[in-house]
């Protein structure tokens, strides 16, 4: 289990809520784990402080006359001594719980309405496939790495930024500034960044796998600042890091990203391409085949779409 | 067990049904009327609310099981009596924004901060929609469990196990601006990890 695990699950291992199996994962998370363990006492306490606050506040205490002349109207009706208490009102009631024909023809349409979007909504699924999933061409060899195409990127501190960075940030929740919108990143940093999410998540390909959309936003890793991109892929995190770079003289054409893998750092794969002002990094703990192979999803629209905007800029 | 109406056969019958609602229900009214408040938001409806939601839980006593929870049972009853309350287009604006929240404060999780007080908690709480306010209140103050609050508001467990984590979120970031707003709280995740070395999973 990874931090990002339990802090998303941590709350209902305090309600203890979990079964067995997980709960076991999170014992077992907790005892390697000193953040987390910091992590759950600081929930559990403002639990506590929650609770007790909410039910101490003076404004939320039954007032006693009321409670008395409640308890007495109660007894009093239980032993029928009286009929309907004066401030009661059962029509409403019952006419929540039996409404009236028109609404049910009411719900009737709606439900009519809701079948039709759905059958729209399904032809549409058919035809392309869903917005917020990748597709990944499993037909694309993994392991054809092209030994020609220049390394400028790899093994550089560039890239163990970008395996820090998901680390820290996607992986243990640790970074020490905020991570800020991805869009208003885009006004205020870097262009490239506005539309990069849709980039991502509008890549199609054949044979689809589906790797989910976490989160995207921009954060800052020892000074670099990343267009960050959380994805879900086969149970694993991949984060997927766009940042600028040192105009260069790319070798490569420009219609066809050179999408490379690298050594790893920290047991965390990565691969990457690059355009002339930017790289872009996909970092996470799959194998390097299936890393490489996302990577490869991911790529032609993102490219096109950083083209697109270095030659608008 | 009890008839179906408060038309007892005899007074006997009524005493009976008293004791069993006095020893099952009413032990739970502080609590159903703090509900019925964060509802109503207003002490003279909340008071309405709880003696239409009892008038109506005495009326149905002979439906409730004994030994299950009758706390979460009455508290379903409550909810029933809101419901028409709870179906307006300006509740559902407020999941939509909430939402929006979301969206704006999920990219990070904030280190749940210590040393607030009382009142920043219930400020913070009163900050959140109202959607996650309520499951908020309902799992983590009234100690309901995910499947009884589905029950009460007719909604699945996983969108509660949803609203409840995206609330709890919510709560912790709200208090984590405030603390950061204030320079109090704790210690960033980085400062933590330099006084005590994180080990690796």
């Amino acid at each position: 289990m990874q931090c990002r695990e339990f802090r998303e699950i941590a709350d209902s291992y305090l309600n203890n809520e979990l079964i067995v199996e997980t709960n076991h994962g999170v014992i077992s998370h907790l005892e390697q784990c000193a953040e987390c363990r910091q992590e759950l006492k600081a929930r559990r306490e403002l639990r506590g402080k929650l609770r007790g606050a909410f039910l101490q506040s003076p404004g939320n205490q039954l007032p006693a006359e009321f409670a008395d002349r409640l308890r007495a109207q109660l007894h009093d009706y239980a032993l029928g001594k009286h009929g309907v208490p004066p401030l009661v009102s059962l029509l409403g009631w019952r006419s929540y719980v039996r409404p009236m024909p028109i609404i049910w023809i009411a719900l009737a349409a709606c439900l009519l309405l809701i079948i039709g979007a759905g059958l729209v909504l399904v032809r549409q699924r058919v035809v392309q496939p869903k917005g917020d999933e990748i597709a990944v061409n499993k037909q694309r060899p993994t392991d054809s790495l092209n030994p020609a195409i220049p390394v400028s990127i790899v093994k550089t501190e560039l890239a163990r930024s970008a395996v820090g960075d998901h680390r820290d940030c996607a992986v243990k929740f640790r970074l020490a500034e905020k991570p800020i919108d991805l869009e208003a990143a885009g006004q205020k940093y870097d262009p490239v960044y506005v539309n990069l999410t849709k980039a991502v998540l509008s890549q199609r390909g054949t044979g689809p796998l589906d790797a989910q959309f976490i989160e995207a936003h921009s954060c800052v890793y020892q000074g670099r600042r990343f267009a960050h991109i959380v994805l879900k892929y086969r149970g694993h995190l991949v984060s997927f890091l766009v940042t600028d770079i040192e105009p260069t003289k790319r070798l490569q054409s420009e219609s066809d990203p050179q999408v490379i893998t690298c050594s790893e750092f920290d047991g965390y794969k990565i691969s990457c391409f690059e355009t002339a002002r930017h790289a872009v990094f996909v970092v996470s703990d799959l194998t390097e085949g299936d890393n490489l192979a996302l990577a490869r999803a991911l790529a032609p629209s993102v490219f096109a779409h950083i083209i697109r905007s270095e030659n608008n800029a | 067990m009890f008839g179906s109406a408060l038309n007892p056969g005899s007074l006997a019958d009524g005493a009976v049904r008293w004791a069993t609602f006095e020893s099952e229900a009413m032990p739970h009214v502080a609590s159903l009327f703090r509900v019925a408040l964060w509802l109503t938001r207003d002490t003279a409806e909340a008071e309405d609310l709880l003696q239409e939601t009892l008038m109506e839980a005495l009326r149905s006593f002979h439906r409730f099981a004994q030994g299950t929870n009758c706390r979460a049972w009455l508290v379903s009853i409550l909810y029933h009596m809101q419901g028409k309350r709870r179906r307006t287009a300006a509740r559902l604006q407020l999941v939509s924004d909430a939402e929006e929240r979301i969206a704006e404060t999920t990219a990070f999780e904030p280190p749940t901060p210590q040393n607030v007080t009382d009142e920043e908690v219930l400020e913070a709480l009163e900050r959140l929609p109202r959607a996650f306010q309520e499951v908020v209140i309902l799992a983590d103050i009234e100690e309901m469990s995910y499947k009884e609050i589905a029950s009460a508001l007719e909604v699945p467990v996983g969108t509660v196990m949803s609203r409840i984590s995206r609330g709890r979120k919510l709560l912790r970031a709200e208090l984590a601006s405030y603390a950061n707003a204030h320079g109090f709280g704790r210690s960033t995740p980085h400062q933590i990890s330099q006084k005590e070395p994180l080990r690796k999973p």
